[in-house]
């Protein structure tokens, strides 16, 4: 109990939620402060996913004036979610976008979220931390880049929001080995089928870490394990920060403001500070006066914004002098690989993210590659799984055959750490959304390390399947989550923004999100996102109050 | 790697009597409205023009197994796809060397009905069926060589991810692969491997394995 009376007491948001079986406090959005476009406010954010929303509560907790623009809805999981894969299209970023280079990445539903808790809505609900080594792979390894921040600095933050989303799994034996607020969840088909295969090989596999609530967590009720993760939790059990961040911010004086599209940054081109955004609501474009700004769109948009905030000072986009914006863009290569049992596995019963190991992290001298690899549960609804089986080339009748066999078959993935790379980046497209703006362009193409660890996690999945006692694999090459794009480093000549999310260029313009990680580690990424800007959000509160130093 | 020809079994037969429907009590309105909506006559086609409609009818049908015979099981993938690129309702991306969904679409019924006309000195509707294959079947094999000043391998991605999300959205899909659809707000007591809920139909043909059986 000392650790949930802990965290009630510097985050209420799970306690401020009905608990009459609705999902939504009503009362609470409704009493919602609301300041005025001409109020020039301590700090405005732009976007309110995993870094933007743990930023406004932090700092509405620290007596900040603080509100946070979202381009997307307020949701309401009773009366916007669906128990339904084709339904959920709204909760992807689906407005126009580029991809180029020699292995495009897919964007929307796979990476890209939308409205007021952002990916998190969305994601699976993994929550590993990352390890030690992904903050100084380029001095152990030789690839990638060091962190300006360690590990044992971003440790607190890491307990923190395992406690405040909260994180279920067994104790962790990888990384920094560490425990978890609650108890692992009981799997489904797809997670024993794993695990199976995994203790026959003497491979360690372990249930977790996931950020749904095992047992009741304040007004949050338990997982019903419906298999509906990706698809916006109706339940309330699985986090997001609509339930985890966003209600204690409101309880604390701050506003989110939906329907909110930042067009542009404004910096004072005399004194070279921020002064604000302007933004589009209800189709009219206003300007909301801020002493200082906080950038957390995400990979894509955050670069974007920045680019499309070029000035006279700023020619060729803001903060972008060393032309860094944009660039070492990651995505995690994730192939996916499933096998056939004459067993009923139902995968779809139980939350996808259910069994994961991280054995293979780390560089291993016996492959031909540095870094590594994790492997976890997915556990495909039928429209993604027919994706799975198209890409195996049947169509038509041949399809429907395979689809119909849905039932037999376990799917595991990995995350391979591919690494970052500088020519992996946004830029400005000619074509432009319907607010008249560059939409953005993301070229990406891998390089021989990226696709060696492909390789090797595959080769790793099918023999785990094999050994649970599968007679057929098949596999899909995929990409799971984007991290960099304005990447924290020592310096101005080698990234966006410092150790704490300051951008170089603008003293009072920060980055909080998954754009500023250097690296990408083999680990989903929004507890890291979640924890990099706590800490961002302690050295402001803790510093003068508004920028000022 | 083709369209295969029908099944050497019924797959109404791998799950008798499992009716995902017949639950639709048991679910959340807003998904319970929003699926029942499906199953009702569609709208009929207001982005498509008339040859347009009718060339893509054949091949979402193609695409996704379905004929004639089919007849009232029918799932209206042409109208499903036909009212997202009347909405606008992309995936939020495109190839660069893609034009936008709408307009890919529009291109490549094109180039269809002219292969067709080449090869049958018809419209790819009123093709045989053996050459509509045939014809879908080149595509696919082109990989990422050139179709029509297109990497054939983006079209295929396009053609198949719209055919499939229509498709695999429709409850009488859900029948014929085991998937009881919408779970909120009952959810599952019964995870594990062979383990049923008591509305789950086990499959009455567990070793039939189509992997093995029809490749």
């Amino acid at each position: 109990m000392g650790v949930r009376n802990g965290v009630r007491a510097r985050n209420e948001s799970a306690w401020l939620l009905p608990n009459d079986g609705s999902r939504t406090n009503h009362r609470l959005r409704q009493d919602m402060r609301r300041f005025a476009d001409g109020d020039e406010i301590d700090l405005v954010i732009v976007g309110c996913g995993a870094g933007g929303s743990v930023l406004l509560q932090r700092l509405a907790r620290a007596g900040w004036r603080v509100a946070a623009l979202d381009a997307g809805p307020f949701w309401d999981p009773d009366t916007d979610w669906v128990s339904d894969e084709a339904g959920s299209h709204h909760l992807y970023w689906t407005d126009p976008r580029v991809i180029a280079g020699t292995d495009p990445v897919p964007m929307g539903s796979n990476n890209s979220g939308r409205g007021v808790g952002g990916s998190m809505v969305h994601y699976a609900g993994y929550t590993p931390r990352f390890h030690p080594s992904d903050f100084m792979t380029a001095t152990l390894d030789g690839v990638g880049a060091d962190w300006p921040v360690s590990y044992p600095e971003l440790r607190p933050y890491y307990q923190q929001i395992e406690e405040e989303l909260p994180v279920a799994g067994e104790r962790w034996p990888w990384g920094d080995p560490h425990g978890y607020p609650h108890r692992p969840h009981p799997v489904g088909g797809n997670g024993e089928v794993f695990l199976r295969g995994a203790a026959r090989l003497g491979i360690t596999a372990k249930a977790g870490p996931v950020a749904i609530a095992n047992g009741r967590f304040g007004n949050r009720p338990h997982c019903i394990y419906r298999g509906f993760c990706l698809q916006g939790c109706k339940v309330n059990a699985k986090a997001s920060p609509l339930i985890t961040h966003v209600p204690d911010a409101l309880a604390h004086g701050a506003e989110v403001r939906p329907d909110a599209m930042v067009t542009r940054i404004a910096v004072d081109e005399r004194t070279g500070r921020a002064t604000g955004v302007h933004y589009v609501s209800g189709g009219r474009e206003r300007f909301q006066r801020a002493r200082m700004v906080a950038v957390a769109g995400y990979s894509i948009e955050t670069p974007r914004l920045l680019l499309n905030s070029a000035s006279a000072r700023f020619r060729h986009g803001l903060c972008n002098d060393f032309d860094q914006v944009g660039r070492y863009l990651m995505v995690q290569g994730a192939p996916q690989t499933a096998g056939r049992f004459d067993a009923e596995v139902r995968m779809y019963k139980a939350p996808p993210p259910e069994v994961s190991t991280e054995q293979f992290y780390e560089t291993d001298p016996a492959r031909d590659c540095q870094r590594g690899f994790s492997i976890q549960t997915v556990s495909p609804l039928p429209i993604t799984w027919a994706e799975h089986v198209a890409a195996q080339g049947h169509w038509g009748r041949a399809l429907r055959e395979y689809m119909s066999d849905y039932v037999h078959w376990s799917c595991l993935g990995a995350l391979c750490e591919f690494l970052p790379l500088p020519e992996n980046r946004v830029t400005l497209a000619e074509e432009k959304d319907s607010y008249g703006l560059p939409v953005a362009r993301f070229s990406y193409s891998q390089c021989d390390n990226d696709r060696a660890l492909a390789r090797a996690a595959q080769s790793v999945m099918e023999d785990i399947l094999a050994a649970a006692g599968a007679d057929e694999v098949i596999t899909i090459q995929r990409y799971a989550h984007l991290v960099g794009g304005a990447r924290m480093a020592a310096d101005e000549r080698h990234g966006v923004v410092d150790g704490n999310c300051r951008s170089f260029a603008v003293p009072n313009l920060y980055i909080t999100d998954g754009s500023v990680l250097p690296t990408q580690g083999s680990a989903n990424p929004a507890l890291t996102i979640m924890a990099v800007a706590a800490r961002a959000a302690g050295y402001l509160a803790a510093g003068a109050s508004g920028g000022t130093t | 790697m083709s369209a295969g020809s029908r099944g050497a079994h019924d797959r109404a037969e791998r799950f008798p009597g499992f009716d995902v429907l017949s639950q639709a009590r048991h679910w959340d309105q807003v998904t319970a409205d929003m699926v029942m909506a499906r199953t009702r006559p569609p709208a009929p086609p207001s982005f498509f023009t008339g040859p347009e409609t009718a060339c893509a009818r054949t091949l979402l049908n193609l695409l996704t197994g379905q004929d004639e015979q089919d007849g009232e099981l029918a799932v209206p993938v042409l109208e499903m796809v036909d009212s997202r690129l009347a909405a606008g309702e992309t995936d939020g991306w495109r190839y660069d060397d893609m034009p936008e969904d709408g307009q890919a679409w529009r291109d490549t019924l094109a180039y269809l009905d002219a292969d067709a006309r080449q090869r049958c000195g018809t419209t790819f509707a009123d093709a045989p069926e053996l050459d509509q294959l045939a014809l879908i079947q080149a595509v696919q094999d082109l990989k990422s060589a050139d179709w029509h000043g297109r990497p054939a391998a983006h079209v295929w991605s396009l053609w198949t991810r719209y055919a499939c999300t229509a498709f695999y959205a429709h409850p009488f899909a859900w029948d014929e692969i085991g998937f009881p659809g919408p779970a909120y707000p009952r959810g599952y007591k019964n995870a594990g491997v062979g383990k049923l809920e008591p509305f789950e139909v086990r499959d009455a043909q567990p070793a039939e394995d189509p992997v093995k059986d029809g490749a």
